[in-house]
């Protein structure tokens, strides 16, 4: 496997190659590519999911490109965002975010950074778990806190406890990571972030690949 | 000589917010390398504390004044990180949400590990021999905050585990627990204390440690005042202290048997069932009132969510002045049930009634009029800057103002010296009690409270038992959700016994115990009373 620095070098020149591109042909083959290559490693399922979260987004987009600057753009704009952003896509679903952060760190970024990174992650379903709990409890007694306009008026009853209870998980994680000796200096990782010479290789022939691409269009 | 592992002297502490108040007064206690310790005492009576004080955490994260000396292995603590500290003293937190924050449990093994610079090859040495010894390696790859409560709590004592130290404490590990996870955490702290090392029980809910221990040490108000073999501690009053003693240890008292029994089987073992005292037998309530109207009627009720079915063909009434309590493990459904009584979850088939209409056609704030909920959690609730304020915001939304009521409330929950200030200031038991009130502040005809009982001491379920039993003269039906069976058997006519979202048993409380085959399929445990003097 490449080092998660190697992952985020290679998904940041395709997505130059990609910004480079302005033919509907080129594009349409990079976006392909990386379909393939989400069904090679089983996500295919997981992307379908997102695809659809992002489709409302791309139309959106294209349609105001086609009112503005006519069609032909509007179609490879649109392609342009979809293959874009699915190049990120390709990224943080074949790299976890301690990862990326750790092997950031053995190049001199400060651990609590990376610490941050991967953790807050974390802590948003919980976050939304809470909010949730919020909104039933507040309901529960009468408040209206149903969607809409009418109840911005009772927005105090649902951020007041939440924000409160944000602050207490921050306090509780706080004294718990200090207790397992979180900011002690010379940290060791358990996965070992190395840039092998497969991620050396994987790193020149990539930025080859991507002149020559530049170069033929 | 063996030398105690953790030392304090002449202790004394108090927090830098309330600087006349000791959280710890003079304790001096001496804890062995492998002991099995139970430190026990009422809600604020210094128990947290007194666990902070021993890996370090106060006074290093934790302001405040620190009088007298805590020794671990021979060393000052004031002279030793809180890192370093947690190679000897490793500390297991309430909440275990909040100490889980890796995304693997193999990260949150290996945690303190890295933080501690060990070399990688020894990290993943000791991660395997910890996850073998404690049995979770199928945990392994997942995340900890797709587990439920139970695996968590297990989780987050073996990261605490992988650092290697002496001793290991917990603050209320059985809290937020069911009796099925209360039963495996319970042995694997029996396998750790196996293993020659230390274990610190900090809980007030003796049944449940005072078996496994060697050793209890009680506090009040920061003060040591029990210290000694449970066999003998528990021959003294100890209510005094704010602790229950567990049922077979008052009637071994009572039948003054040579060596107290700590469990129900060592009671049955040296002493028949005949010659236990009948006054030492909890009351039970009468049987439910059946000629009252019905307020709730639940009628082949299925919920669905994300193709998982939750509940399944659940009917059951609700009459007018009776209480019924559903009981079930954690997991068995029993607040999503509760959700659909008020409307905030409707049912995916099936009918619920709430004083004859019908739910699926009214809003959650006109059910709430009829409904009062008090959720498990009352910081959820809490955003008025007074007490005062929170308890009638509810019933001022719902245009159901009624100030002598209120004030009634307010005498029922002894809320009287705490109205003017802010609910979060308030301790665990004062801000449940808060919720409680606020909950009955529009006099709805159904009052149902999500597990009430849970993290709260013999005092507290004491006052709640009072105020229930006086709501029940009043003919309020109430709908209680719980884990916690002994509170439940003394204050429900009726249990609807629920198990993977179906209704197994249903009936008064010691014949829903008695369906043998039913309490098996939910994995609960029977209470003391109903294997003591349950079965002729």
């Amino acid at each position: 496997m490449l080092d998660p620095r190697t992952k985020l070098l290679l998904s940041i020149y395709y997505a130059v190659l990609i910004i480079a591109s302005g033919h509907f042909g080129w594009l349409a083959m990079e976006w392909g590519l990386l379909l393939l290559f989400v069904i090679i490693i089983g996500e295919a399922k997981t992307y379908l999911r997102w695809l659809r979260m992002l489709m409302p987004m791309a139309l959106f987009f294209g349609a105001v490109m086609w009112w503005s600057v006519g069609k032909d753009a509007a179609v490879v704009a649109s392609l342009k965002l979809l293959a874009l952003t699915s190049a990120f896509f390709a990224f943080f679903i074949t790299t976890a975010p301690e990862d990326l952060g750790n092997s950031m760190v053995t190049m001199g970024m400060p651990y609590a950074v990376a610490f941050v990174m991967s953790t807050a992650l974390q802590f948003v379903p919980v976050l939304s778990r809470k909010a949730k709990n919020v909104l039933d409890a507040q309901r529960a007694r009468g408040i209206p806190l149903e969607p809409g306009w009418s109840s911005l008026r009772h927005y105090p009853a649902f951020l007041g406890p939440l924000l409160i209870q944000a602050f207490q998980l921050a306090e509780e994680l706080a004294e718990a990571m200090e207790a397992r000796g979180f900011g002690r200096p010379n940290r060791t990782f358990l996965k070992d972030y190395k840039l092998r010479p497969m991620d050396w290789m994987a790193i020149i022939v990539g930025f080859l690949i991507l002149v020559t691409c530049i170069g033929l269009q | 000589m063996i030398s105690s592992f953790i030392l304090t002297h002449k202790l004394q502490y108090a927090y830098a917010k309330s600087k006349e108040h000791r959280a710890l007064d003079n304790v001096d206690l001496e804890i062995n390398p492998d002991e099995f310790l139970l430190v026990c005492g009422a809600s604020g009576s210094g128990k947290s504390t007194l666990c902070r004080t021993f890996n370090g955490l106060i006074p290093h994260f934790y302001e405040g004044k620190l009088q007298g000396q805590v020794f671990v292995a021979g060393e000052s603590t004031t002279g030793q990180s809180v890192a370093g500290l947690s190679e000897k003293v490793g500390m297991v937190f309430q909440n275990a949400q909040a100490q889980l924050f890796n995304r693997t449990v193999e990260l949150e093994l290996a945690f303190s590990l890295e933080s501690l610079g060990i070399p990688r090859a020894e990290i993943k040495n000791r991660i395997a021999e910890t996850a073998e010894m404690m049995g979770i390696v199928e945990f392994l790859p997942r995340n900890p905050h797709e587990l439920s409560t139970g695996e968590q709590q297990l989780i987050s004592i073996v990261a605490v585990l992988a650092t290697n130290p002496q001793i290991i404490v917990l603050d209320e590990p059985y809290a937020n627990l069911d009796h099925v996870n209360v039963r495996k955490v319970r042995a694997a702290l029996n396998m750790i204390h196996k293993q020659q090392k230390g274990v610190v029980v900090c809980e007030h809910r003796l049944p449940f440690t005072v078996s496994d221990v060697q050793r209890m040490v009680g506090l009040q108000r920061g003060t040591i005042v029990l210290n000694g073999a449970p066999e003998k501690v528990l021959q003294r009053d100890i209510e005094q202290f704010g602790l229950e003693t567990p049922l077979s240890a008052c009637i071994g008292r009572r039948l003054r048997l040579p060596n107290l029994p700590l469990d129900v089987p060592t009671l049955k073992k040296n002493a028949p069932a005949i010659s236990y005292p009948v006054d030492l037998k909890p009351s039970l309530l009468h049987s439910a009132p059946s000629d009252s109207s019905f307020v709730l009627e639940v009628e082949n009720v299925s919920f669905k969510s994300d193709d998982t079915k939750i509940l399944q063909d659940i009917s059951f009434a609700l009459r007018q002045g009776e209480c019924l309590a559903v009981v079930g493990a954690n997991g068995a459904g029993k607040t999503t049930l509760l959700k659909h009584l008020n409307g905030l979850l409707r049912p995916s088939y099936g009918q619920i009634r709430v004083m004859g209409h019908d739910t699926s056609k009214f809003k959650v704030s006109d059910l709430a009029r009829h409904v009062g909920i008090a959720f498990q959690n009352p910081d959820n609730q809490f955003f008025k800057l007074s007490v005062w304020e929170e308890i009638r915001v509810g019933a001022r939304v719902l245009g159901r103002y009624d100030e002598p009521w209120l004030q009634e409330l307010v005498e029922l929950f002894g809320l009287k010296a705490l109205l003017n200030r802010s609910p979060y200031q308030l301790s665990g038991g004062e801000k449940k009690r808060v919720a409680f009130a606020a909950a009955l502040a529009c006099k709805p005809k159904i009052l149902a409270l999500d597990e009430p009982t849970a993290g709260q001491d013999l005092n507290f379920r004491r006052a709640l038992g009072e105020v229930l039993a006086h709501l029940r003269e009043m003919r309020q039906a109430i709908f209680l959700v719980t884990h916690d069976l002994s509170f439940a058997e003394q204050q429900a006519h009726r249990w609807l016994l629920l198990s993977k979202g179906q209704i197994i048993a249903d009936g008064p409380p010691w014949e829903v115990m008695a369906d043998a085959s039913a309490m098996a399929q939910t994995n609960l445990e029977p209470t003391d009373a109903f294997l003591l003097y349950g079965n002729p």
